[in-house]
């Protein structure tokens, strides 16, 4: 598989006058390869509209080698521009022109078919709305607007800063199918969003971002089974004794109100199997798989105190280091 | 060529620009009435009149000379018992060497005299293009920077130079394409005022030639006043910007500036002046008094004057553009665009 956007190194510093030096990203790295649904995932103010920004020559970097679609950018950005479709953080469009127009403008400085125009307003769910003023548009219907003006070139890599922003429920749902089939039609996605849900749901590959850098990086899955304990929750009729028969078979066990956590175990049936030879009968078997939601917040945030508000961009102080932090995924699946 | 056109589009798609359009063809209706209202077709007895005042203004204009002359052989006594004045040298009151003789039109009263009356009108016009030039100039990328449209632009066309050299291409052909068709509806409307409500009066090519003089200088203030409205706001990110940076300028310099260059008794203060410039440049030349030139008293006579030739004038404005431009292409090259 070939790589399509490839990032080693990345640095880049904020200088203000009033507020001096801002570390955006702080030495990230970023691998899509050709064909993936990437999520992009990572707590506000992480870096990674800044990322995307350097990638696509909006911000200059201080450090770092970047390349698109195999060229260096954004040196050779032009090269490759055609092929690339983009939104950044909610791209603002002029007002006083209709959806309709706005997409033909663009459409225009990029020599693309202007009846283009209509097949991606239909794609999107703008198809009625295109000829109104963008002034008059919604949050969401904005949203839709940017995401047709990325789709208009038929770009072979689609890359997309919190598409999901502002959408209703059908419109996050729409945005997934529209990506997937984007995607079986075998475009390449980056995609950034806070709805761990819907990447899971969509992406193939993850990878996690904070303060500036990359704490995690592979396949969803792969990076899910990483974070997993192998537990399994239990109910059964007299927790107490069922502790104890599990104790005793040599497994760990955390006793709740209404039910059992069992630590350690690979196979749910060295429960049901303990259990039921000796007459304690299962009621409930369920393995707690990590989603990536509690991976998500493991990786980049403390826990907590609830009565103190987290702030942003606020990842654990002792993970100052967060390179030390990124998991190795090769190496956790040798420990499980 | 793709980007120009879109880029034409969006010109004149925005707000401010058809509002300044609107603007300029109701400040030219409001004049063109203003003159009609006036203005009346001049009676023959009308013209006759102005003939004859004109034709014994010239004669005095002869006479005048002619004594000057037969003073200066002695045939008159040097000290006229009329009380006229005649100068030293008698080619200053030759009325052949004068720029202009006396026409009828200079007595028509209550007549829109097209020879006359078009020059100032001329400078209106070119007035109100500079502020046009300018207040689009730094509107039209100060807006796009601040809406994100430049940063829409260019996930298409990553090619800064491209990007913004097409938006300052394009704005110059407007304002200039705008000018053109301004000065011919400007002109054509007083010519037709002049024909049927009021006097042509002499046009010759010499006036043609005037004409035309003074209007190339104004398109190319014009044109200036565009390009450096377009690169200030593009320095400062902002349309305000441009228009903060001609105010302070104004005060800070042209005002503030001037006095304290006059109370520490600086030679030319004009000499460091924009607006000296401008003017030299609009004007041909311009005079200005050294006020350190003739401090000695015993030297006679003594010219205190010091001029600004056009050429001067032309190559400051020039600087001043082309500086501006240039700086505001390379920051606008490394700048990070949010
Ligand atoms: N123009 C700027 N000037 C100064 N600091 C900036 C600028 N843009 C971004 N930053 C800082 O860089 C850091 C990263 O911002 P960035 O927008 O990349 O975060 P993000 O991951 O996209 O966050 P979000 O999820 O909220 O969109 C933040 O701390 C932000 O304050
Ligand atoms: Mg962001």
């Amino acid at each position: 598989m070939s790589a399509v956007i490839e990032i080693e190194g990345l640095r880049k510093t904020f200088h203000s006058l009033r507020r001096g030096r801002r570390v955006a990203v702080d030495g990230f790295d970023l691998l899509v390869e050709a064909g993936q649904v990437h999520g992009f995932l990572g707590p506000n103010g992480s870096g990674k509209t800044t990322t995307l920004r350097a990638l696509l020559g909006l911000v200059r970097a201080d450090d770092g080698r970047m390349r698109v679609l195999g060229e260096p950018a954004p040196d050779r950005l032009p090269r490759v521009a055609g092929r690339v479709g983009a939104i950044v953080e909610s791209p603002q469009f002029f007002g006083n022109f209709t959806g309709h127009r706005t997409l033909r403008l663009l459409a225009r400085a990029g020599g693309v078919p202007t009846s283009r125009i209509d097949e991606v307003l239909e794609q999107v769910g703008l198809r009625d709305r295109g000829h109104e003023r963008v002034k008059g548009y919604s949050l969401g219907m904005k949203q839709r607007l940017a995401v047709a003006s990325a789709l208009l070139k038929s770009p072979e890599l689609l890359i997309l800063d919190e598409p999901a922003n502002g959408l209703d429920p059908a419109g996050i749902r729409e945005m997934r199918d529209l990506v997937r089939t984007l995607a079986d039609s075998g475009v390449t996605v980056l995609l950034s969003s806070h709805i761990l849900a819907e990447i899971q749901l969509i992406c193939d590959h993850v990878t996690i971002i904070s303060r500036g850098r990359r704490v995690a990086a592979g396949r969803v899955d792969e990076v899910l089974a990483g974070f997993d304990r192998h537990e399994v929750l239990v109910r059964v009729d007299e927790p107490d004794r069922a502790a104890e028969l599990l104790r005793a078979a040599g497994l760990t066990v955390t006793e709740h109100p209404d039910h059992l956590v069992v630590h350690g175990v690979d196979d749910g049936a060295t429960v049901s199997r303990t259990l039921g030879e000796q007459g304690a009968w299962v009621r409930e078997l369920t393995p707690l798989r990590p989603d990536l939601e509690s991976v998500f917040l493991e990786l980049t945030g403390p826990a907590g105190h609830p009565a103190v508000p987290r702030q942003v961009d606020g990842s654990p102080e002792s993970g100052a280091d967060a390179r030390d932090g990124e998991i190795d995924l090769d190496r956790r699946g040798v420990d499980a | 060529m793709n980007l120009v056109r879109a880029e034409l589009e969006r010109l004149g798609a925005r707000r401010f620009v058809q509002l300044m359009v609107v603007l300029l063809v109701l400040a030219f209706g409001v004049t063109a009435l203003t003159n009609v209202a006036i203005s009346h077709q001049p009676s023959p007895s009308e013209m006759t009149v102005a003939q004859q005042k004109a034709d014994s203004e010239r004669r005095e204009m002869d006479l005048l000379h002619e004594r000057c002359l037969a003073r200066q052989r002695g045939e008159l006594p040097a000290e006229p018992f009329d009380g006229s004045y005649y100068p030293a040298d008698c080619s200053e009151v030759d009325p052949g060497l004068r720029e202009r003789l006396p026409v009828a039109a200079d007595h028509l009263v209550g007549v829109f005299t097209f020879s006359k009356d078009t020059r100032p009108l001329l400078y209106f016009l070119i007035a109100f293009l500079v502020l046009f030039g300018f207040l689009v100039g730094a509107s039209y990328i100060g807006a796009d920077l601040n809406s994100g449209g430049v940063v829409n632009l260019l996930l298409w066309q990553p090619r800064r130079i491209a990007v913004l050299g097409a938006k300052l291409g394009t704005l110059m052909a407007a304002v200039l394409l705008l000018s053109l068709l301004a000065t011919v509806a400007y002109l054509a409307t007083f010519w037709m005022i002049a024909l049927v409500d009021g006097h042509v009066g002499p046009v010759d090519a010499e006036f043609w030639s005037d004409l035309g003089a003074v209007w190339a200088r104004g398109l190319v203030v014009v044109l200036l006043a565009t390009v450096i409205g377009f690169a200030i706001a593009t320095l400062g990110r902002h349309t305000s910007a441009a228009l903060g940076a001609v105010a302070a300028y104004a005060v800070v310099w042209e005002l503030g500036a001037r006095l304290v260059l006059e109370i520490l008794e600086v030679s030319r203060p004009d000499q460091l002046m924009l607006s000296s410039y401008l003017g030299a440049w609009l004007a041909g030349r311009a005079q200005f008094w050294d006020r350190n030139a003739c401090t000695d008293p015993f030297a006679g006579f003594c010219d205190g004057t010091y001029t600004l030739t056009w050429p001067s004038g032309l190559v400051v404005l020039l600087l001043l553009a082309g500086g501006l431009t240039a700086a505001a292409f390379a920051v606008f090259r490394r700048r990070d665009l949010l």
